[in-house]
C-alpha cells in the first residue's frame, strides 16, 4: 500500500536568476523558489496499478523522486506499507523498486553484472541472487544478452536490464518512470506483460506515462498532476467519466483545462 | 562500501582512458623525459664544446706567444680582416663574418717593458647558452699571464724554486662535501616532484569525474541513491576507488622513475644519474610513495567533491582544470633557489611534499619533518573527505 498526503517540494532559485514572462505568470514560481510539487495526494493499494499522468514539467518526476527517497519532501507524508520514508528512509528503500526515466545502467558492466550489483547492494545472498536473476532473464527474455555490456545494448535491451535491476530484490512497491518511452512494440509488450505480472503478484505499481492506451489496458487508478498539484485522483472508471464518450484523451485534457482556468481566475 | 568500491574498480579497469592515464602515461613519461632531456643536453653540450670559433686578432705582433697559442688551439680558427675599430669589429660579428675579436693594444710591448698594466679587449656575442669559447680564451689568457709573470720575475733574478709561490701565493684546493647524489638531488629533486605530484592528480582526475558527474550524466546516481546503503558508504566506496587509481598511478610513476632512471643512466652514458639512482635505496622510494599517499587522498576527495557538484562530465572538467593549474604554484615555489624544508614549509600543502621528495633524493631528509608532513597532509585529507561526505548529502548538489 502506498499512501501519499499533501506532498510538496520547492527548489531554491539562484540569487541572480531572472524569471521569464511565462515563468512570472506561472503560480509555481516565487522570487526565491520554484515550487515543483505544491500539493499531491494519492494512494495505491496492493495489486493495483496507478498511472501517473501529466504534461512535461508538471511535477511527476519530482513526486516519484520523493516517493523513492531520492529527494526529501518539504511537506507532506509518504507511507510505503506503513513505513514513513522520511523517518525510516533506509527501511523504505528496501521495499522500493525504482526505474528512473534514464535507464541508468553502467556501460562497462554486462546485463548480469548491472543487476547483480544492485542485488548485492540490497544485501541479497549470492545463491538467491543468481536464482532471481535467472528468473528475471526468463521473464523478460534476456538470456541472449546476459553477458553483453550495456554500452553495446539496444534501447530495448537496456530498458529490460533496467527493469530487471529495479525489481531484482523483489520489492514490495514498484515505481516506474516512463518505462516504455522510446521502445519498439515488442519490447513495450514485454514491459507491459511484466507490469501485469507484478499486479497479479499483488505488488502495487506506480508508473508515469504519456501513453493513454497503456493506461487503458493496465491501470486501476489514475492520478493527473498539473502545475505541481494532483488535479485528479481516482479509479479508471471515474477518470473515463470525465469525458462524455469515455475517451481518456478528452478526460485528460478536461482535467488540465480545469487547472488552467483555476489558475487564470486566481 | 566495498560493493561500490569493487564495482567502480571493475568499470575503471575496463575503461581504456583509465588505462592510458593511470598506467601507460606514468610508465612512459619518465623514459621520455629522461631520454629527451639527456639526449638534448648531451648533444647541445657536445656541439658547443667542439664548435670552432672564428677569430680575428688585432696587433698580434705585440703578443706573438699568445697569438700562436690561439692559432694552434683546436677550437679557434683565425680569420683575416682589415678592420681595427671597435665599432667595425662589433658590426662584423653581428654580420657573422667571424665570432670573436681579440684586440691587443698597439703599445702592449712598450707597456710590458715599462712594467705597466695593459687592457686587452675581447669582443663577442655572449648570448650563447654554453660559453665555452670564453672558457677556452680564459685558459689561454691565464697561461699567458703566468708566462709573462715568470719572464719578468726571471729577469729580476728571482729564485726559480720560489716562482710558483710568488705567482700564485695561495692555491685553493676545493673539497666538495656534497656527494654527487646530493648535487643531482638539489638540481633535479624538485623536478621529480614536479612530475610525480601532478601525475597523482592526473591519475585520479578521470575516475573522479566519471564517478561523480559521469554518474549523474548517465542517470545511474539516482538509482544508487535509493539503494538501502548510507550515502557515507557510497562516498567512501567512490573515494577509495579514486584514491586507489591515484596511488596506482603514483606507484607506477615512482617505480618507473626508479627503473628507467637506472636504465637510462647506464645506457646513455649519464654516469652521474646512474650513480645517483643507485644511491637511492628502496627505503627512499617507499618514503616518497608514503608521502604521495596522503596528498593523493586530498586530491581524491577534492576531485570527487568537484565532480559530484558538476552536472556533466564537461562541467567537471572545466572545474578541475583550474585545480590542475593551482597545484603547480606550490610546486614551482618548491623549485625556487633557497627554498628549503623547514618546520614552516613542512606545513605548506604540496610544497612540503615536493621539498621532502627533493630531500629524499638528495639523501638529506630529516625524518622528523617527514613525519610532520605526513601528519599534516593526513589531517588535510581527513578534512577533505569530511567535506566530500557532507557535500554528497546535499540535495542542491546532487540534483542541481
Amino acid at each position: 500500500m502506498i499512501d501519499i498526503q499533501d506532498l510538496a517540494k520547492a527548489f531554491a532559485l539562484g540569487k541572480n536568476s531572472k524569471l521569464s514572462d511565462t515563468e512570472k505568470q506561472d503560480v509555481r514560481y516565487s522570487k526565491e523558489a520554484f515550487h515543483s510539487v505544491r500539493n499531491v495526494s494519492f494512494s495505491c493499494g496492493a495489486g493495483e496499478v496507478l498511472g501517473l499522468l501529466g504534461p512535461n514539467g508538471a511535477g511527476k518526476t519530482t513526486t516519484l523522486r520523493m516517493l523513492s527517497t531520492a529527494l526529501k519532501p518539504d511537506a507532506g507524508s509518504v507511507l510505503l506499507n506503513g513505513v514513513d520514508v522520511l523517518k525510516q528512509p533506509v527501511k523504505a528503500r528496501q521495499q522500493i523498486g525504482f526505474l528512473s526515466a534514464d535507464t541508468g545502467l553502467y556501460g562497462k558492466l554486462t546485463a548480469f553484472e548491472n543487476i547483480a550489483y544492485f542485488g548485492r547492494l540490497h544485501g541479497m545472498k549470492e545463491s538467491v541472487l543468481k536464482q532471481r536473476i535467472d528468473e528475471l532473464f526468463t521473464l523478460l527474455n534476456m538470456h541472449d544478452f546476459a553477458n553483453r555490456r550495456a554500452d553495446n545494448m539496444s534501447t530495448g535491451m537496456k530498458q529490460k536490464t533496467a527493469i530487471a535491476r529495479a525489481v531484482v530484490h523483489s520489492p514490495k512497491v514498484v515505481i516506474l518512470d516512463e518505462p516504455t518511452t522510446g521502445l519498439d512494440i515488442m519490447t513495450v509488450q514485454t514491459v507491459l506483460d511484466f507490469i501485469k505480472g507484478l499486479k497479479q503478484a499483488g505488488t502495487p505499481v506506480i508508473f508515469s506515462t504519456h501513453h493513454l492506451d497503456e493506461v487503458a489496458s493496465l491501470c486501476d487508478r489514475v492520478v493527473v498532476i498539473d502545475k505541481g498539484i494532483s488535479a485528479f485522483s481516482g479509479d479508471i472508471s471515474q477518470f473515463r467519466a470525465l469525458s462524455a464518450n469515455g475517451d481518456l484523451r478528452e478526460a485528460f485534457l478536461s482535467v488540465l483545462n480545469v487547472v488552467t482556468n483555476q489558475q487564470g481566475a486566481a | 562500501m566495498w560493493q561500490v568500491y569493487f564495482k567502480e574498480l571493475t568499470e575503471l579497469m575496463r575503461d581504456k582512458k583509465t588505462l592510458i592515464f593511470v598506467i601507460l602515461l606514468p610508465i612512459f613519461i619518465f623514459p621520455v623525459i629522461f631520454g629527451v632531456m639527456g639526449l638534448v643536453l648531451s648533444s647541445t653540450t657536445n656541439t658547443a664544446m667542439q664548435a670552432e670559433h672564428r677569430y680575428v686578432i688585432i696587433n698580434a705582433e705585440q703578443a706573438p706567444q699568445f697569438a700562436d697559442a690561439l692559432f694552434y688551439h683546436k677550437n679557434f680558427k683565425q680569420i683575416k680582416t682589415d678592420k681595427t675599430a671597435e665599432a667595425d669589429l662589433v658590426a662584423a660579428i653581428r654580420n657573422d663574418e667571424f665570432d670573436v675579436a681579440i684586440v691587443i693594444p698597439a703599445d702592449f710591448s712598450a707597456k710590458r717593458q715599462a712594467a705597466e698594466q695593459s687592457q686587452w679587449q675581447i669582443i663577442y656575442n655572449q648570448s650563447s647558452q654554453f660559453d665555452f669559447m670564453y672558457r677556452y680564451f680564459s685558459e689561454l689568457m691565464t697561461n699567458f699571464n703566468e708566462q709573462l709573470q715568470r719572464d719578468t720575475l726571471t729577469q729580476l733574478n728571482v729564485d726559480p724554486a720560489k716562482l710558483a709561490a710568488i705567482i700564485k701565493p695561495v692555491d685553493v684546493q676545493k673539497v666538495d662535501t656534497a656527494a654527487k647524489r646530493e648535487n643531482i638531488g638539489e638540481k633535479f629533486g624538485a623536478v621529480i616532484a614536479y612530475i610525480l605530484v601532478p601525475l597523482c592528480l592526473l591519475g585520479a582526475s578521470y575516475p573522479a569525474i566519471d564517478m561523480g558527474a559521469g554518474e549523474k550524466e548517465r542517470g545511474t546516481l539516482e538509482t544508487l541513491l535509493i539503494c538501502p546503503i548510507s550515502r557515507v558508504s557510497i562516498v567512501l566506496g567512490k573515494f577509495f576507488t579514486v584514491l586507489t587509481t591515484g596511488l596506482i598511478g603514483a606507484l607506477i610513476t615512482v617505480g618507473s622513475f626508479g627503473i628507467w632512471g637506472a636504465i637510462i643512466g647506464s645506457f646513455a652514458g649519464m654516469a652521474v644519474v646512474q650513480e645517483a639512482m643507485s644511491a637511492i635505496a628502496i627505503t627512499e622510494l617507499i618514503l616518497i610513495f608514503s608521502l604521495l599517499l596522503p596528498i593523493s587522498a586530498v586530491f581524491a576527495a577534492l576531485l570527487l567533491a568537484i565532480s559530484i557538484y558538476a552536472r556533466t562530465f564537461k562541467e567537471a572538467q572545466n572545474y578541475i582544470s583550474p585545480l590542475s593549474i593551482m597545484i603547480f604554484l606550490p610546486l614551482v615555489a618548491a623549485m625556487m633557489p633557497g627554498v628549503e624544508l623547514t618546520t614552516k614549509t613542512a606545513l605548506v600543502p604540496i610544497m612540503n611534499v615536493a621539498l621532502a621528495i627533493k630531500e629524499l633524493i638528495k639523501g638529506t631528509a630529516d625524518y622528523g619533518l617527514l613525519a610532520l608532513i605526513f601528519g599534516s597532509t593526513l589531517v588535510l585529507a581527513s578534512i577533505a573527505i569530511g567535506f566530500c561526505v557532507h557535500w554528497f548529502q546535499q540535495e542542491k548538489v546532487l540534483f542541481r
